[in-house]
């Protein structure tokens, strides 16, 4: 059985995929999945799930985000100077966000 | 997905388990990394007996992780061999034992002495990490996947392995006289390992049309030379004589293959290479001899879920 490997670097921080192993059993897939991939890396935590409970949605099968303009929902689109500095940082999350899916979508297939 | 899709489509990990891959791209790529895989292990079986036999407890902690990083990046490369739909593991495994599976020339030869230990963990490991620095942007993601683990923990092999060339090279008389014969030994077949030129590679060509390949046998080889030539010579190695190596005005090599044993290099690509049956034959016996440990996990496993099979449709 195949079970897939989510590891998560330090407390806090969310479980990222990492892998995955062959295991009979849960126990011996987090034994494994320590062996294999909580040796080097910084690990606070190991997660494994069985494959087939993997439920899965991507670009083949949706858009993310819709295909309609939606600038209103973004902090760029609204020309005034920030009020505070976790505004400013929130804009500046946004613009960047948005950047990486405008990459994302002119650079895919 | 046709062939002719696959390659237009052919870039840095762009095909992944999801994408309905013709069975002649699962079929090269299965090839392609179970070799790869089956390295790993027959590398790590290769250092195992010199966790023993290393001269200091540093030495020999550094072999034993090392050789635990090795099987591991068997096992992470057989995962990514079985995402393709062609071949479990347990075939490869057996394939391995039988003597079907395929390997790296370097690791058909036995080492019988420690001054050995250099040529594969700092010539053969460090050839095998200028390829598989390449391989992640190979065009199977899952491979590619498995390249980033593998090439973070490989620096460490790479490093171990010039720290024992360095020890043994500013060492004794008559141990710097040792590692010059073993350099002289193994010189030939590191530059084996490379294979033959691209003329004579058959696989090259269509792996390298997918994607799955990112470079040429030559260009590796030269990229090898570059680094490590200097690096022996710097540690007070002599370049054997043969086989003889140009440098091209361009920067690449030119190495004369006729000094080149490659009737050897074929028996041992067909694994009838006597030393290699022996390599191939240890492990086995050591497969052999945990056998009941898969066969209890595995019924352990059909106990609770009924089947120990990876998914078909895996």
């Amino acid at each position: 059985m195949i079970w897939e490997v989510f590891r998560q670097e330090k407390s806090g921080d969310y479980h990222k995929h990492c892998g995955n192993v062959h295991a009979p059993d849960r126990e011996m897939a987090l034994l494994f999945a320590e062996v294999q991939h909580g040796r080097r890396k910084p690990t606070n935590s190991l997660w494994v799930t069985p494959q087939k409970e993997i439920g899965e949605v991507d670009t083949e099968d949706t858009a993310f985000g819709g295909t309609t303009d939606k600038s209103y929902r973004w902090a760029m689109t609204y020309n005034f100077e920030a009020a505070a500095s976790e505004v400013e940082e929130s804009e500046s999350e946004q613009a960047t966000a948005d950047r990486e899916r405008k990459a994302q979508i002119e650079g895919g297939s | 997905m046709d062939i002719e899709e696959v390659k237009q489509r052919a870039g840095p990990r762009e095909f992944s388990p999801k994408d309905e891959m013709p069975e002649e791209y699962r079929k090269a790529a299965t090839r392609m990394i179970q070799f790869h895989a089956n390295s790993e292990i027959m590398g790590a079986y290769l250092e195992k007996p010199f966790i023993r036999q290393a001269p200091s407890l540093d030495r020999k902690l550094a072999f034993s992780a090392k050789v635990q990083d090795e099987i591991g990046h068997g096992q992470l490369l057989y995962r990514a061999a079985e995402s393709l739909g062609i071949k479990t593991r347990d075939e490869m495994l057996d394939e391995l034992a039988e003597g079907k599976g395929k390997f790296l020339n370097c690791f058909h030869y036995p080492m019988e002495s420690y001054v050995e230990t250099p040529m594969i963990a700092f010539f053969v490991d460090g050839a095998a990490m200028r390829r598989q620095a390449t391989l992640k942007s190979t065009s199977w993601e899952p491979y590619a996947h498995a390249m980033d683990k593998v090439c973070f923990e490989e620096g460490f092999h790479v490093k171990h392995g010039e720290a024992i060339l360095y020890e043994l090279m500013t060492g004794s008389k008559k141990e710097q006289e040792m590692t010059q014969e073993a350099f002289e030994k193994w010189w030939p077949r590191i530059i084996q390992f490379f294979g033959p030129t691209n003329e004579k590679s058959t696989h090259h060509g269509f792996a390298s049309e997918v994607g799955l390949k990112q470079m040429s046998n030559d260009d590796l080889r030269t990229a090898f030379l570059n680094a490590y030539i200097p690096k022996a010579e710097k540690y007070g190695l002599e370049i054997p004589d043969e086989p003889r190596i140009s440098k091209n005005d361009d920067g690449t090599y030119e190495v004369v293959e006729e000094d080149l044993d490659w009737d050897e290099f074929f028996t041992i690509a067909k694994n009838d290479y006597e030393p290699g049956v022996g390599q191939i034959n240890g492990r086995k016996a050591a497969q052999d001899a945990v056998e009941w440990v898969r066969e209890s996990l595995d019924s352990h496993e059909n106990r609770l879920y009924g089947s120990s099979q990876p998914q078909a449709a895996d």
